[in-house]
Order: C-alpha cells, then sequence, then structure tokens
C-alpha cells in the first residue's frame, strides 16, 4: 500500500495541490489567479523533482501492475511538468491581457498534468484510458476557456466531439484487445499478442489498429489529426503553446510504452502502421504548413509534421529508436515553447497579432525577438546545428540502422519541403520591409524563457552528451521491459 | 454459417422483446389510464413548461445544469450503494478510498456552490 | 629569379598592377607600369637571345612543382632553348612597342587600365605558352591568349558586333583546343607524360605505335601529330577554321597587331616547330600540314584581293602568310617557317600599325573606298606602310624576301607528295599578296580623297609615341632578313639551333633550297612586280577598271568579297543546328523537362497538393470525424491487403 501511495507521489502531488488550490481558489477573496498561478506552478514543480527522484531506481509497479514507475517514466513526467509550468508561466501575461485570466486555469492544467503522468505510467488498458480521460477532460475545457469567443467555444467542442470519438475507438480496440488476450495488463497482452508464422489474427489487428487511431489522435498523426489545426487556432494561444508541448509528449511516450511492451510480439502488424502514419504526418506536414498565413496554423502543420518525425525512430523498434524519439520529443518541446514564446509577443496595441505577414521586418523593429524566432525556425527546419537536426539526425539513424531507407528518405525529402515555410518566416523577418504590425515590447519572462530556449537550441551540439545519455537510458529501459516480457512469455510457452 | 447466424439468436430475441415491450409501453397507458384533466392538473409547472407540449422546445440552459450536477451526485450514490453493501469485506482500504472519493466530491461541491452554479440567477 | 623569371613575370606584374588597381593608380600610371615593364621584358629578351645565339643548348628553369598527382607529376618548368628565345624576343618586342604605340592610339579611351592589363596579361600568357617544358603548361598558356584574345576583340563590349566577334574567335577556337586536348590525351595515354623531352624520346616508339579505336586501327603518332595540327590550325586560323581571325578586327587596332598578327595566331606554328621530333616521323601529318598550309595561303590572299576594310585585307594576308609558314613547316622546312613568323612579326605589326595610325588619322574610318589621297596628309604614316608593304611583297633585301623566298624555293625543292601543290599556290599568292598590298596602299594614299571635306580637315599625323614604334618595326621590316637569314636558315642554323628544332637525317631541305632553278627562285620576284603592275595599272592608271571588272565577274567578285561563302556555309551548318538543338534543350529540355518536373515543376505541384491538402481542413466536424474512420478502414484494408494478418 505504501509502495503503491510512493510510486504515484508525483500524480498525488498534482492532484492534492489542483484540489488545494481550487479551494484557494473559490474560497478567496478578490482576485486570486495570480496567487493560484504561482501555486500551481510551484507543485509542478514539486511534483517534477519527486518524478525526476525516481529516474535512476529500478522498474516497479504499483496497483497490482497497473502503474509503473521506471526512468523511461521518470523522465518523460519530468518533461511533461516542467513542459506544463513552462506553460502556465507563458500564459499569466497573455491571459491577463485578454482578460481571460481565471484561476481555473492552472487547475486545469494541474489535472491534466496528473492524467498525464497517469498515462505516462500506465502499464494496463483501464490505468491507460483512466490517465487519457482525465487528461483529454481538462483539455476540452481549457481549448474552450475563451468561452465569450466564437473560435474558442468551437475548438473546444471540437475538441471534445472528436476525442470522444478517439476515445470511442480507443474503447473499442482494448475491448477487443482485452477480449483476445483475457487482461488488461501490458505484459499479459504482450503473451497473448503473438503472430503464428509471423501473421497476427484479424480480430486482433483490428483491436490494436482501433487501439492505436485512439492513441494516435492524442499525438495528431495523420490521418488523426483533423481537430489539431481548427483547435490550435481557434484556442487562445496560451493554450495552443501548452497543447502542442506537453500532452504530446505524454501521448508519445505512452504510444512507446504500450507499443513496446504490450504488443511487442506483434510488431510485424503494428510497424507498418506507424511507418504509414510517419509518412503521412511528415507529407501532410509538410506541404499543408505551407499554404498556411496563420502561424497558429502553420505551428499545427509543424507538429503534425515533427509527430510524423518522431515516428520515424518510433517506426525503427530498437532501442536506438525508443532513445531517439524521447530525444526528438525533448528538442521538440523545447523548440515548441521557445517559438511560442515568440509568438505569445506578437502583439500591437489593440491585441495580438497571428498572421505571418505581421512579422515583416521584424529585425528591425525587435531584433532579439526575431533571432530568438529565426533560431527556433532554423531549429524547426532541422538545419545544423541547432538542436533540431540532431534530433532529426538520431531518428533517421535509427530507421536506417533497422533498415527503413524510404521511409528515411522519404522523411527527408518532407523535411526539405518543410524547410520552406520555416525559412519562410525567417526571410519575411529579415527580409521584408517592416510592417509595424507587432509593436508592443516582449513581456520579461517571456523574453527570459525565449532567451532561454534558443541558447538550449543553439549551443545544444556543444555539450548534447547529457541529455543524449539520459534519453538512451529510458529508451534502454523501455526495451528492457520489453525484453522481460519476453522472458515471461517464454516461461509461459515452456509451462505449456 | 447456420452455426453463426445461431450464436446471434438471442439477440434477435431480446430485438423481439424490446420491439413487444416499448409497443406495450405505449400502447398500454393508452387505453387503460384514467384521463380526467382538469384546470390544475392543465396548469403550467412551477418551472414553466406547459404541460401537455411539444417536448422539443427551447428551454433556459441552467436546466443542463442543474442536470448535470444532479447526475454527479446520482453516480455518487450509485457508487455508495454496492460499497455498502459490501462495507464488511472492503476493510480500511475500501473505506479510506470511499472518504476520498467523497472528498474530492465535497471539493467539487464546495467550487460549484462557491462560484453560484446552484443559484439560479 | 633569374632574368627569365623577370622577362616572363614582368607583363603578370604588369597586368595585375593595371587591372586589380587601375582604378586607384589611374590610367595614365597604368599604362607607364605595364610599358616601362614590358620595355624591361623586351631588352632582357634581347639580351636572352644574344646569349642562346652565342652559347647554345637548352635551359630548363624550375619554378615550381605544379601538379602531383598519382602518375601525373608536372612541374612549371621554363624551358629555355633557341626555338623560345626567338620567340621571347618577337613576343616582347611586338608587345611592348605596341604598348607604347597603344599610349597614344588609346588616348581617349576611358577604360586605358584595363586595356593595359589585358594587353599585358595576354604577353605573360604568350610568355607561358612558348616557355613551357611540357603539354600542359603549353596549354595553359593557349588557353590564356585565348582568353585574352576573348578579352580584347570585345574590349569594345558596348559593340554588339564586338561581342559577337569575340565571342566567335572563343568558340572557334575551341574547336582547334579539342583537337590539342584529345593530342595531349593521346599523348599522355601512350607515353605516360606531357614532358617534351620524354615524348620527344619516344617519337620513334610512337611512330611504331597503333591505337586501336572503334574497331580501326590507326597509326599513333600521325594521329596525335594531326590532332595537335587541330589545335594549331584554330589558333593560327588556317583554312576551315580561320573565320574567326577576320571578326578579330572588332578589337582595337593595336590589339590586332599584336595578337592576330605578329604573336597568337603563330601559336601554331611554334607548337608545331615545337613538337618537330613527331612532325617530322610522320610523313602523312607533314602532308596534311603543307596542303592546309597551301590552300590557306591562296585562299586567304584571293579574298584580300577584294576586301575594303583597311584591316581586314591586312587580317587575310595574315591568314594567308600563316599558310606559307605551314607549307614551310610541311616541307620540314621548320627554321624557314620560324624564320617568316620572326621577320612577318614585323612588317605586320608595322602595317596594322601603321593602318591603326591611317585609321586614328580618319577618325576612326576603315573602309578604304573612303579614302585616298592621304600620302600628302599623313606623310610619316604612308612611309612606314610603304615599308612594311615591301617587306610583304618580298622586295629584295627586305625582311620578306628572304623569309618567304626561302619558304617559296623549299616548297619547290621538298620530296613530299604535295610539295608541288604547295609551290603552285605559294606563288600564286605570292602574286595576289603584292596586288592587295599595293591595292591597299594605292587606295589609301594615292589617288584622289573620297571622304568628305569634314573629314579631311581634320586628318592628322599620329602623335610621336605612335610613330616612334612605327619606325623601330620599319627598322626590323627591312633589315631582319639580311641580318638574321644566316642564323636562322642560312650556314649558321645549326648551331643556331642547336637541337630545338629536330630534323630527320634525311631531310636537308635547307640546302636544297638553295639549288633550286634560276625560274624559281626569280619566280616571288616576278610575281611581286607583276602584282604591283597590276594594281597599279587597277587603282592609279584605270581606276574604273575594278567596278567594270567586278560587275562584269559578278560571281566571282561577290564570292570573293562573301570570303567564299564561308561565313554563310558554317552558319548553315554549326550555328543553325546548334542553335536549334539549343533552343530544342532549353524550351524541351531545361523549359519542359527541369522547370516542368523539377524545381518550378515541384514547387508548382507543392502549391497544388497544399491546396489540396488544406482543403481538406473544411472546419466541419463530421469531416473530420469521417476522415477517422476512413483512416482506421483504410488501415485494416490495407493490411488485409499486404497479408499483415489473416
Amino acid at each position: 500500500m505504501l509502495q503503491n501511495l510512493t510510486l504515484i507521489l508525483p500524480e498525488m502531488i498534482l492532484f492534492l495541490g489542483a484540489m488545494g488550490l481550487l479551494m484557494i481558489g473559490a474560497f478567496s477573496k478578490g482576485d486570486s489567479t495570480r496567487t493560484v498561478n504561482l501555486g500551481a506552478i510551484a507543485i509542478l514543480a514539486l511534483a517534477a523533482a519527486t518524478a525526476g527522484s525516481f529516474a535512476n531506481n529500478a522498474q516497479a509497479t504499483a496497483f497490482n501492475g497497473a502503474f509503473v514507475m521506471d526512468s523511461f517514466a521518470a523522465l518523460m513526467k519530468v518533461l511533461t511538468f516542467v513542459a506544463t509550468g513552462i506553460a502556465i508561466i507563458m500564459s499569466q501575461g497573455y491571459m491577463r491581457l485578454e482578460k481571460l485570466a481565471r484561476f481555473e486555469y492552472p487547475v486545469l492544467l494541474l489535472l491534466a498534468a496528473a492524467g498525464m503522468g497517469m498515462m505516462i505510467s500506465a502499464n494496463d488498458l483501464i490505468a491507460l484510458y483512466m490517465g487519457i480521460e482525465l487528461q483529454s477532460l481538462a483539455l476540452y475545457v481549457v481549448a474552450a476557456i475563451n468561452r465569450d469567443s466564437l473560435r474558442s467555444t468551437e475548438a473546444g467542442l471540437k475538441y471534445f466531439v472528436l476525442g470522444a470519438l478517439s476515445s470511442g475507438m480507443l474503447l473499442y480496440g482494448a475491448s477487443l484487445i482485452y477480449g483476445f488476450s483475457g487482461s488488461t495488463n501490458f505484459v499479459e497482452i504482450a503473451a497473448a499478442f503473438q503472430p503464428q508464422d509471423g501473421i497476427l489474427p484479424m480480430a486482433q489487428v483490428l483491436g490494436l489498429v482501433f487501439l492505436l487511431a485512439g492513441l494516435a489522435f492524442k499525438i495528431s498523426a495523420v490521418p488523426f489529426h483533423m481537430w489539431t489545426p481548427d483547435v490550435y487556432e481557434g484556442a487562445p494561444t496560451s493554450v495552443t503553446a501548452f497543447f502542442a508541448s506537453a500532452p504530446k509528449l505524454a501521448g508519445m511516450a505512452i504510444f512507446l510504452r504500450i507499443m513496446m511492451t504490450g504488443f511487442e510480439n506483434a510488431l510485424v502488424a503494428w510497424q507498418q502502421i506507424i511507418i504509414l502514419l510517419a509518412i503521412l504526418s511528415m507529407v501532410l506536414g509538410a506541404f499543408a504548413a505551407i499554404g498556411q498565413q496563420n502561424i497558429k496554423r502553420l505551428m499545427a502543420y509543424s507538429s503534425i509534421g515533427h509527430m510524423g518525425f518522431a515516428l520515424v525512430g518510433f517506426a525503427a523498434a530498437s532501442a536506438a529508436g525508443v532513445s531517439s524519439v524521447i530525444l526528438y520529443m525533448t528538442l521538440y518541446v523545447v523548440m515548441t515553447l521557445g517559438t511560442f514564446a515568440c509568438i505569445l509577443s506578437m502583439r500591437q496595441d489593440s491585441g495580438p497579432v497571428e498572421r505571418i505577414s505581421d512579422l515583416a521586418g521584424l529585425s528591425q523593429t525587435r531584433p532579439f525577438m526575431a533571432f530568438c524566432l529565426a533560431v527556433m525556425m532554423f531549429s524547426l527546419a532541422g538545419i545544423p546545428p541547432m538542436a533540431g537536426f540532431f534530433g532529426k539526425l538520431f531518428v533517421f539513424r535509427a530507421a536506417i540502422d533497422a533498415g527503413l531507407y524510404s521511409l528515411s528518405i522519404i522523411g527527408v525529402l518532407a523535411s526539405v519541403v518543410g524547410a520552406f515555410y520555416y525559412l519562410r518566416i525567417v526571410k519575411v523577418m529579415y527580409l521584408d520591409a517592416p510592417a509595424d504590425e507587432v509593436n508592443e515590447p516582449m513581456p520579461r519572462e517571456l523574453s527570459i524563457l525565449a532567451g532561454v530556449m534558443t541558447a538550449f537550441t543553439l549551443l545544444f551540439f556543444v555539450y548534447p552528451s547529457p541529455l543524449v545519455e539520459l534519453a538512451d537510458k529510458a529508451g534502454a529501459v523501455l526495451m528492457q521491459d520489453g525484453m522481460v516480457a519476453t522472458d515471461m512469455l517464454q516461461e509461459h510457452l515452456a509451462g505449456h | 454459417m447456420h452455426d453463426l447466424l445461431d450464436s446471434y439468436y438471442p439477440i434477435l430475441i431480446f430485438m423481439g422483446l424490446s420491439a413487444v415491450i416499448t409497443a406495450a409501453l405505449l400502447l398500454v397507458p393508452a387505453l387503460v389510464a384514467p384521463s380526467n384533466p382538469d384546470p390544475e392538473k392543465n396548469a403550467p409547472y412551477e418551472c414553466g413548461f406547459e404541460a401537455f407540449d411539444d417536448a422539443r422546445m427551447k428551454f433556459d440552459v441552467k436546466f443542463y445544469l442543474v442536470a448535470i450536477l444532479f447526475i454527479i451526485f446520482d453516480l455518487e450514490v450509485a457508487f455508495l450503494f454496492p460499497w455498502a453493501v459490501a462495507f464488511g469485506d472492503v476493510g480500511l482500504f475500501g473505506f479510506w478510498s470511499m472518504m476520498f472519493f467523497l472528498a474530492v466530491l465535497t471539493v467539487g461541491f464546495a467550487y460549484e456552490w462557491r462560484k453560484g452554479a446552484l443559484d439560479w440567477d | 629569379m633569374g632574368t627569365y623569371h623577370a622577362i616572363v613575370f614582368f607583363p603578370l606584374i604588369g597586368a595585375a598592377i593595371a587591372g586589380l588597381f587601375g582604378r586607384l593608380i589611374g590610367d595614365r600610371q597604368a599604362e607607364y607600369v605595364t610599358t616601362g615593364l614590358l620595355i624591361l621584358s623586351a631588352l632582357l629578351s634581347c639580351i636572352s637571345l644574344i646569349n642562346i645565339g652565342m652559347d647554345g643548348g637548352t635551359q630548363k628553369i624550375m619554378v615550381l612543382n605544379w601538379i602531383s598527382s598519382g602518375g601525373l607529376d608536372i612541374d612549371w618548368v621554363l624551358r629555355i632553348d633557341a626555338l623560345t628565345a626567338v620567340m621571347l624576343v618577337v613576343i616582347t618586342c611586338v608587345s611592348s612597342l605596341v604598348h607604347v604605340y597603344s599610349i597614344g592610339y588609346m588616348s581617349h579611351d576611358p577604360h586605358r587600365a584595363r586595356f593595359f592589363a589585358y594587353l599585358s596579361l595576354f604577353t605573360f600568357m604568350m610568355l607561358m605558352l612558348v616557355t613551357a617544358d611540357n603539354f600542359l603548361q603549353l596549354f595553359f598558356g593557349w588557353e590564356g591568349v585565348g582568353l585574352a584574345s576573348y578579352l580584347l576583340i570585345g574590349f569594345w563590349f558596348k559593340k554588339a558586333s564586338a561581342n559577337a566577334a569575340a565571342i566567335k574567335a572563343f568558340v572557334v577556337n575551341r574547336v582547334g583546343d579539342f583537337g590539342l586536348i584529345l593530342g595531349m590525351a593521346a599523348i599522355y595515354f601512350s607515353v605516360g607524360s606531357l614532358q617534351f623531352d620524354t615524348v620527344f624520346d619516344s617519337a620513334e616508339a610512337l611512330a611504331q605505335g597503333e591505337f586501336d579505336f572503334l574497331g580501326m586501327t590507326v597509326p599513333m603518332l600521325t594521329t596525335i601529330c594531326l590532332l595537335l595540327f587541330m589545335g594549331a590550325m584554330g589558333k593560327s586560323a588556317q583554312f576551315l577554321l580561320h573565320t574567326w581571325l577576320p571578326d578579330a578586327m572588332e578589337g582595337p587596332t593595336p590589339v590586332s597587331a599584336l595578337i592576330h598578327a605578329a604573336t597568337m595566331v603563330t601559336a601554331g606554328v611554334f607548337l608545331v616547330a615545337r613538337c618537330s621530333p613527331l612532325f617530322e616521323l610522320s610523313q602523312t601529318a607533314l602532308n596534311v600540314v603543307i596542303v592546309v598550309g597551301g590552300i590557306t595561303a591562296f585562299f586567304a590572299a584571293t579574298v584580300g584581293l577584294v576586301q575594303n576594310d583597311i584591316k581586314r585585307v591586312i587580317a587575310y594576308s595574315t591568314c594567308s602568310q600563316l599558310g606559307y609558314m605551314f607549307v614551310a613547316l610541311g616541307i620540314g622546312a621548320y627554321q624557314a617557317a620560324m624564320f617568316h613568323l620572326f621577320t612577318h612579326a614585323f612588317f605586320k605589326a608595322l602595317l596594322f600599325l601603321g593602318a591603326g595610325s591611317v585609321i586614328h588619322a580618319m577618325g576612326d574610318e576603315q573602309d578604304m573606298r573612303k579614302m585616298g589621297g592621304l600620302r600628302q596628309l599623313i606623310p610619316a604614316t604612308f612611309f612606314m606602310m610603304l615599308i612594311g608593304t615591301i617587306a610583304l611583297t618580298g622586295f629584295p633585301l627586305t625582311a620578306g624576301y628572304y623569309s618567304k623566298d626561302a619558304i617559296i624555293e623549299g616548297a619547290f625543292a621538298a620530296q613530299a607528295a604535295p610539295h608541288m601543290f604547295g609551290f603552285a599556290m605559294l606563288v600564286i599568292a605570292a602574286f595576289f599578296t603584292s596586288f592587295y598590298s599595293w591595292r591597299l596602299m594605292f587606295m589609301t594614299f594615292f589617288g584622289v580623297s573620297r571622304s568628305s571635306n569634314e573629314t579631311l580637315s581634320h586628318v592628322h599625323e599620329s602623335p610621336p609615341v605612335m610613330l616612334v614604334p612605327l619606325v623601330v618595326l620599319s627598322f626590323g621590316a627591312l633589315f631582319a632578313g639580311a641580318a638574321f637569314a644566316g642564323l636562322f636558315v642560312g650556314s649558321e642554323q645549326t648551331a643556331f639551333w642547336a637541337g630545338s628544332i629536330f630534323t630527320a637525317a634525311d631531310n636537308q631541305i635547307l640546302i636544297e633550297l638553295k639549288q633550286v632553278p634560276g625560274w624559281v627562285v626569280l619566280s616571288p620576284l616576278v610575281m611581286m612586280i607583276s602584282g604591283f603592275a597590276l594594281a597599279w595599272v587597277m587603282y592609279i592608271y584605270r581606276p574604273s577598271w575594278p567596278s567594270e571588272i567586278a560587275a562584269q565577274h559578278d560571281l566571282i567578285y561577290r564570292f570573293l568579297l562573301n570570303k567564299w561563302y564561308f561565313d554563310e556555309l558554317y552558319d548553315f551548318i554549326f550555328v543553325r543546328p546548334a542553335k536549334w538543338l539549343a533552343r530544342f534543350f532549353w524550351k524541351g529540355g531545361d523549359g519542359f523537362v527541369i522547370d516542368g518536373f523539377g524545381p518550378d515543376g515541384v514547387a508548382a505541384n507543392v502549391l497544388r497538393v497544399t491546396r489540396r491538402m488544406v482543403g481538406l481542413q473544411s472546419g466541419y466536424v463530421y469531416h473530420y470525424a469521417f476522415v477517422m474512420l476512413l483512416g482506421v478502414a483504410g488501415i485494416v484494408s490495407w493490411l488485409m491487403l499486404t497479408g499483415g494478418l489473416s
């Protein structure tokens, strides 16, 4: 019992913290938003620290194997919580200026973070579903947090309806999987999902596909991405910044865990699906973004494309592949948050501006912001020596090592197409005549954050090994966990 | 093929049953129920709805709020019943689990109260 | 750093200073620097010729290890022997005189620094060519002079015709260069070295060797020689590859004098003379050289008869005289060829510079039909031109007399099969030469003036800076033949050339040409006199005759006037198909294929794909849900089709 509570300590902190802050917000006199914000940041920091303390521990499970804590989970949780915290920091100024400042927002983000923590550590279909729903319900609400805005409520509603559909698919898949394996535990599912002569029974594949569809929705991989552009555009920018970062990390983490542990033997079936999703995501992300005028919408397609690149490493289905995905997601989150720190600073007296053309000549009017954004764009495009290049390098190397040559080639080509729209932003900022659309000064906390992210992106190549080692360790855990499952399976077979 | 259809036989029976019950529920009241309208019975409800009117009508969105809040506590009771029945078996762990659940619900209740969600105006 | 380094690199230094810092130091300073350095270089060359003439032998001066790549090891070595020394003198002397002359001639041009930089660069490249110790070095100079020639022909780049002429010169030369490259490749392929001595030492072996080419067996040495000769034909404007030279007169006149008369065009002669150890062993190649040289001498002379542009007449004359030199090479009289090259440099440069002086005086008028009677107006120029003309026509005791007569006599005395063809061509050409030279003189300086009074009022004698080079050259034109005949082709020739020119043991042509019958010796003189007489009759005595004859023989006249229609023929055979092909590749290849399916096409298609993908985003939830379900259905069907499940 004590071990159970110890292992879910980070989530408990978040949850209880959320409850407490809710009460503080509800019962305090006057505007408590600032207090709650700070409290939420502190709680996230505490949760991240707690999660981080598990980083070197051996794998341990709680609640009869439904919840697992290992260094993979620890790393992903730290990243997720930190990203959530940064999202809250970035949101403060924006929400205040947009008159959206409510104490419920940080509370909802805390609850979402708790859900994400649950997802990351899920080792059981029910725990997985619980985590996903806890996260999603919070996200549906924050998408529509600007309830006086038609677009924001529309975004929230769309997200909710489609999210419900994807949950339905996920549940349908889960029920099929349970039906065939007799268990909801990943380890036991792995034992049941065994291809015969390299072929998996159709009904099992059906369950797998539906489960995949539900998970792919969370990381907005094509063709389950349709909600992304509308929600990213419609939601308040600070919410978009959050959507593009932490939930993607958590979604990718659970996606990795379930495939590498629950379906490690069914590789033949899901690898092709992942390859397909990767190709579609990369291509659509690259092409569709070219046509965008709104920078938030562009970032939506950008994140779709980046999920595709991460899936390239995923498709490699090796320890190197998993660690490359972890690394890629980490760098992606840094770059995305850095970019959104700049996008959040795109303001004029009358309010925020979101069009790419509004950035014209930014290098002359706001050189620091233009520089940060340019570095982010170069990095997102994968131009060395920015961090984004190494992310791509690692995923493609993993894919090539796994013999996925055509996937890698398509990926590289897609990144070439994608480079166009990133570089177009740089061009608009540095070569076009100033439009003087963005004329409000950059808020202090945003400039600090943007500066830190830019420095990280720019200087990552100088000393990349700590992060790479962490990712390697986390990736190895996941694959080792898979090997544990393989051993169990062999015992199981020997028993018969 | 025959076996496959056989296995769906219970479903067919259920479909037939549901059709019969639905039809019966519609027909029987019309036939046997007494119909003695008087002005009091025909008067609108306190909430302002007509007693006999089209069900597909516009009404205040606040009703939804009340309904949703009601459902939450309805569910709470639905959880409480089996817990109470099995109280002897769930032990201390079961007891505290339910207490935590109730505490969380109470937090939510306190929040909605403070936010004035329970006030009609 | 020795004398030879100085000779070779002074022009380069001058070119660099004038070219890179011309704007900084000003035109006047650029002129002085380049000219001064070239005069120094010329003086040093003369000294070295005297030294070589006394010492003999070959000096090799290492500059640096140029290329060292696998089996290819090429040093940059200055090879100084008699052959090189002669060329050094010709090049640096004419070049320095042309530099001096240009100070006056180009005085009104706003881009003088650039002009002098080009001139000096050309000189350096030409020196590179003649001091080469291996074929690659030679090729470097060869292409360098081609480049400089291109730049100088197109010096007035705002003139469309100058640009066209520059491109034409470059492209036609490229055809010859292609042969030269192939020849070099064949040499490297068969000998494994490009170093002159190594190649020449294996000449005997090459003469025995054969190439297997497309199933044919071709003799190695002859192939190499013919390929090298192809390069020489291009550079020396020999028949079939001559078309660029007359057009090259679009360049400033000093350029014509330096590059297109005295030096660059003689590079082909130098190449064959340098490769005499190879050519001497291939009678077939020598026969080809005789025939091509003979045809060129004759052909160019006929065209020269009717040209009206003063510079074009001299250009065709140059072409014709180069034909003489090649005939001399073909009959094995390399020394005679070099001798004619030497003397020709003086009198042809003199003629060009004199013509430049005339043009200068007439205010850039080049058409002889608008001249006449200039004798009294510009007497000094007239006198210089007269010296040039008598030297060219081979008036006894002038330079041309010694060199040209030696060639004509040699052609008669030679054993080679087509020697009589060559002899006949040269004798007829000698007649034509005399005629067109005197025609030029008569039309320009005699008779009544045909130009407007306004032009005449401005006619003035050229300044001393232009006349002094003419005087110096006229000395050369008069006395170079007599002074050097003994050394070049006479009794002292063996000692003078000192093995720099190889002649086979049975090649006694220089002795045999002294033993030809008297009528042969007299024939050039007769031709010269009759040419003079005819010109006098037609342009002084009966000035109406030329137009009457032209009218009577309209066909021949126009045939000659249009240079045997070579330009039209080439335009039809090469230029138009090439343009058609280029158009095809441009429109079809680049426009349709590359742009259509390459960058532009990809870009356009990217936009189309983008539009379609953006169009998918309709905003309707049920569309989105439908796409998700389609995705699931698609994945399941795909897995079924590919056999992922049973």
